[in-house]
Formats: C-alpha cells, sequence, structure tokens
C-alpha cells in the first residue's frame, strides 16, 4: 500500500522554478531517501507535502489524504522535523513537548506526560527536561526536535537532515531510530539529507533531484545501475599468471586489476550472471578462493555522477 | 472552530511572553507612565505652580461640550479645581484608550512576526490547529493581558485622582459612568480592532519592528479624539462613548471577517523563501 503517492509537484516562487514536476510514490513502512545538493527542492518538497505551502501545479496524496483539500488530516498524520529546530528557546524542552503533544491531539494527561517522558528519555534530555531550550546545544536541539516530530507517533514523518548537528554516536542512535520506526511501527519516512551515509544505511528507495528537476529514482541497486556495471571482487589465497591470464581470455570479462595489498581480484563484467562461469574458472586455474562479492558503484559515486551530468 | 486549540495557542504564548523582556518590560512602563506619572506631572504642577492653571476662558472650549449639570458644577470652582477636573475627569480620558492599543501592540506585533524572526513559525503552521484557531489564540494572547493591564492601570489612576479630589474638591470623582464604560466598553472594542488588524499585520510582513511600526498608526484615531476634545469638537460622554463603543463592536466585527479571510498560512512561510 502506498502511504505517499506525488504526481507532477511544481512550486515556483516569482520567477523561479523551486521544484519542478517531479513524481515520486513511497509504500508504507518505507524509508525514502529525498538527496540533491542545496537549492535542489527537497525541502520545498517536504513543505508542499507537509502542507505549509501549496504547490503551483500537481497533486499529492499524503496517508491518502490530498494535500489541498485535506490539508489539516494531513497534518494530523505527519510528523515533521523542519530544516531548523524550530522550539520555542523561552519553553522548557518539556513545555515544547507538552505544546506540540496537545496541538497533535493527545489530551490525556497521562497518556501525553507518559509520552513526553518516553521521549525525552529516550533522546537523553529527561534531566534537562525543566531547562530553557535556549541553553541547550545544538545536538540536544535536534534531538528534541525529533522527538517533537514523533510525539503524536505519526504513521509519516518528513525528516529534514536529521543528523545534522549531532555527533557519530548521536547520529547513530536517530540513524537506529529510524531504522526501528520504519521496520517495527511501519512508519513511512521521507528522508532528506545530504549524508549519502545516512541514505545509504536507511533508504530502501531514493530520488536524486537537482535544481528542483528529479534526475534518478529507484532502489541504491538501481541507480548504481544508470551510472556503471557493477564490479566482481575475488579474494584469493594467492594471485598468479596462471589465473589472471584464463580470466583475461574468458569474453564475459573485459578487464582484470590486481589488487596486490588485499590479494584481490577485480573484474569488470558485461553481464554479472557469468559469475558463476567465472568462479568456476578461477577454480580451475588452482585459485584458493576466500570471497566472492558483487560490488556496486557507491551511493557517493552514483550521486556525483548523476550531480554532474545533470549540471552539464 | 476548537476554543481547546485556541487556548492552547494562548497558554504557549502566555508562557513564552511572561519570559520576555522586550515584551514584558513596554507592557509594564507604557501603562505607568501614561496612567500614573503623566497626571502625576500635571497635578503636582499645576498645585506647586497655581499659575499655570487655566483660567475659564481657556477651557471654554472643552465646558461648552459638557452636559448642564457639569457645566454648573464647574461654575462653582475655582480655575484651578475646575483645571484639575476636567484634566482628570476628561482631558485624560482618551489616554486610557491608548494604553490598551500600545501595550497590546507589542504583543500583537510579536505573534507572527516574532515567530518568523525565531524560526519557530515553519513547526507550529505544520500542527492540526486550524487557521481561525491560531489567529484567535494569537488576538487573544494580546487582548487579555492589555485588557487586564488597562484595568489595573483604571483603578491605579482612580485611587489617585480620588485622593486628589477629596483633598481639592471634598468628593471622590471615581467611579463614575463615563468611564466605567470607556474602560470596560470602548477601551476593549478599540483594542480588539488594533489587535486583529496587528496580528494579521504580524503574519504578513517579516519582522516585529516592522510590524510595530505599521500598527504605530492604528493610534492616529486616539490622538484625533483627543485633539479633538481639546479643541472642543468632541467631548467624551456616556452618550459619545456608546455609539462609538457599538460602531467600533461593528468594526470589530469586520476587522475580525477580513483577518479569518486575509490570513492564510501557506502564504506566510512563502514569503519567508
Amino acid at each position: 500500500m502506498e502511504s505517499i503517492i506525488a504526481e507532477g509537484l511544481t512550486k515556483r516562487f516569482n520567477t523561479i522554478i523551486a521544484v519542478d514536476h517531479i513524481s515520486f510514490r513511497i509504500r508504507e513502512g518505507e524509508v525514502f531517501g529525498l538527496l540533491g545538493p542545496n537549492g535542489a527542492g527537497k525541502t520545498t518538497t517536504i513543505r508542499m507535502l507537509s502542507c505549509l505551502i501549496k504547490p503551483s501545479e500537481g497533486f499529492a496524496l499524503v496517508g491518502g489524504y490530498d494535500i489541498i483539500k485535506e490539508s489539516n488530516k494531513v497534518r494530523e498524520i505527519v510528523g515533521v522535523l523542519t530544516e531548523n529546530p524550530s522550539l520555542y528557546e523561552r519553553l522548557t524542552a518539556y513545555e515544547n513537548l507538552w505544546f506540540f503533544a496537545e496541538a497533535y491531539g493527545i489530551s490525556d494527561t497521562n497518556e501525553r506526560d507518559g509520552r513526553i517522558r518516553e521521549l525525552l528519555e529516550f533522546f537523553d534530555l529527561w534531566g534537562r527536561r525543566g531547562d530553557k531550550v535556549g541553553t541547550f546545544s545544538r545536538g540536544m536541539k535536534q534531538k528534541l526536535a525529533i522527538a517533537r516530530a514523533l510525539v503524536h507517533r505519526p504513521p509519516i514523518i518528513f525528516l529534514d537532515e536529521p543528523t545534522a548537528g549531532l555527533d557519530p554516536e548521536s547520529a547513530k542512535e536517530i540513524r537506529d531510530l529510524i531504522g526501528r520506526l520504519s521496520k517495527h511501527e511501519k512508519c513511512t519516512i521521507l528522508l532528506c539529507t545530504h549524508r549519502l551515509e545516512d541514505a545509504e544505511k536507511l533508504c530502501s528507495k531514493v530520488m536524486i533531484i537537482n535544481k528542483g528537476k528529479n534526475i534518478a529514482i529507484g532502489s541504491l541497486e538501481e541507480l548504481a545501475r544508470l551510472v556503471g556495471k557493477p564490479t566482481l571482487q575475488i579474494g584469493l589465497l594467492s594471485i598468479n599468471e596462471k589465473i589472471t591470464d584464463s580470466l583475461k581470455a574468458l569474453k564475459e570479462v573485459k578487464d582484470v586489476f590486481i589488487d596486490p595489498q588485499l590479494s584481490r581480484l577485480i573484474l569488470n563484467l558485461d553481464d554479472e550472471s557469468s559469475t558463476p562461469k567465472i568462479v568456476k574458472e578461477v577454480v580451475h586455474a588452482g585459485g584458493m578462493i576466500l570471497s566472492v562479492n558483487m560490488v556496486y558503484p557507491s551511493l557517493e559515486e552514483v550521486y556525483l555522477k548523476l550531480i554532474r551530468e545533470g549540471t552539464a | 472552530m476548537r476554543l481547546r486549540k485556541v487556548m492552547l495557542v494562548f497558554k504557549k504564548d502566555w508562557l513564552e511572553i511572561k519570559r520576555n523582556h522586550e515584551v514584558i518590560l513596554p507592557m509594564i512602563i507604557i501603562p505607568l507612565i501614561l496612567s500614573i506619572g503623566f497626571p502625576l506631572v500635571f497635578i503636582v504642577g499645576i498645585t506647586m505652580v497655581p499659575e499655570s492653571a487655566s483660567s475659564m476662558e481657556d477651557l471654554e472650549n472643552m465646558i461648552r461640550n459638557l452636559p448642564e449639570h457639569e457645566r454648573n458644577a464647574l461654575s462653582q470652582m475655582t480655575p484651578l479645581q475646575a483645571s484639575i477636573y476636567l484634566f482628570t475627569l476628561y482631558f485624560l480620558a482618551p489616554l486610557f484608550l491608548i494604553i490598551p492599543v500600545m501595550v497590546s501592540s507589542v504583543i500583537a506585533a510579536d505573534s507572527f512576526a516574532g515567530e518568523k524572526e525565531r524560526k519557530t513559525i515553519e513547526a507550529l503552521l505544520a500542527t492540526p490547529i486550524s487557521d481561525s484557531e491560531l489567529l484567535l489564540g494569537k488576538v487573544m494572547v494580546s487582548f487579555v493581558p492589555s485588557f487586564m493591564i488597562t484595568v489595573i492601570s483604571f483603578i491605579a489612576y482612580s485611587i489617585l485622582v480620588n485622593i486628589l479630589s477629596f483633598t481639592m474638591l471634598g468628593r471622590f470623582l471615581f467611579p463614575n459612568l463615563l468611564w466605567i464604560m470607556l474602560i470596560f466598553c470602548l477601551s476593549p472594542a478599540m483594542a480588539f480592532a488594533s489587535i486583529c488588524l496587528t496580528v494579521i499585520i504580524s503574519a504578513k510582513v517579516k519582522g516585529f519592528r516592522e510590524a510595530q511600526q505599521i500598527s504605530g498608526m492604528l493610534l492616529l484615531p486616539i490622538i484625533a479624539l483627543m485633539l479633538g476634545q481639546i479643541a472642543g469638537i468632541i467631548m467624551l460622554g456616556p452618550v459619545i462613548i456608546g455609539v462609538l463603543t457599538l460602531s467600533i463592536i461593528l468594526i470589530d466585527y469586520a476587522v475580525l471577517s477580513l483577518s479569518v479571510r486575509a490570513f492564510k498560512r501557506e502564504e506566510i512561510l512563502q514569503k519567508l523563501i
């Protein structure tokens, strides 16, 4: 079942087109990454989907609700981590969550207080609950802003740079949390990030946008295929000429490289389905195989290539 | 519209206002100056230097518009007594229309413009609090404190004037119908209209100062009323206050309807981008 459907979503600010006819679908429980350089239109897309601004063209359904005609329904089921922490600095951490819990309709005192405590304890902020947010570090504010986005247990969550300003340990905690929300609570998450590491670890599907336009969309594997074929890496106990010559003789193998430090052969193939034949040939040539890996281009390579091609 | 959500916005904003010295200080200082400082300076000045009191001829314009029983009472007084009587009962009355407008303008100008400046507006607008609930919550948090401050200022002013009038005229001047109507009818009605306009200005402009500068123009009708009294064109009496109140309630209704229609959350953020 699809949680989010966007069709031809477009946003113009006077003469500038911030988002240009983008379309995508996100399944329930999926973590969908929205990647792109600064000014690509990521935040504008999130703002349209969370009904903060109206699209100039196109439409979107969020949780089955139309973002234009049923905006208040959309707001009820969505949790948003905005670009800025967007917290009330004169209020305490507790008061901030109290306000947003009530705003999102958690009016039962026990339920509300329980949820606030659960979140503050999870983010290690319970001890600072009575302190004004203005005294918090950037990382603490970011954690509290994420807690705010989750306070009403939304089934759909929009996260704009969730690990920005966090130390590596906290960033990992957030990544683990996002993974858990997706797997166990079936939350649909739209993740907007610059950190390709986050997208690589969390997203089952990614869309790369630049200058408001959709450049590529698909799973990490599908995107990798767009920019190049995978390489076959074979770890061997030792590498000799007999092995390399026999591989070079195969028509399926385009290039053979040797990584002497790791005692590894790196092969460029035309077709990855020839892997069993190649492995058989290595064994036949007397190679003692330690590992066989099909390595796809990293998301970073894919991203940079696609962005450069898109800019050119 | 859900009253609970309106009250939620009210409570959250009030918590913030209480801790914001930039907003609290003018809310205390302006009423103190207008209700205590200004009358005290005048009264002390006029009693220490009796020659500074206006002659009956100078006050003729104001006296001409007074009801007959007031004119008779004034004819029994010395120029000094008459000056104090007219000044405390009539001349200063419009100041108590300025207090709620000025006090509320500080809060109302901060309502949305302040949230934009502090970058908290996005999370607020992302909540399912409806446009009218947000707007009314913001209007209420400006209206309630300004009304309370006006009443407190009025009580303080009444005590001050009563002490003086008992000493000089042998009777208390407060409370009286004119001032009761002024404080509890006309003043809140005027404040409400000005708050609605200021809140909507605050939603449309980028920053607090801009909103406050534009809303400052809303004081012009009150200043015109004050000058009209001095010139003898108009004199605030119960009838005029009643008519003005009814007219302004109609304006309140129109301004509120206009504000609800003009307030579009999707436009607030769009203007910041």
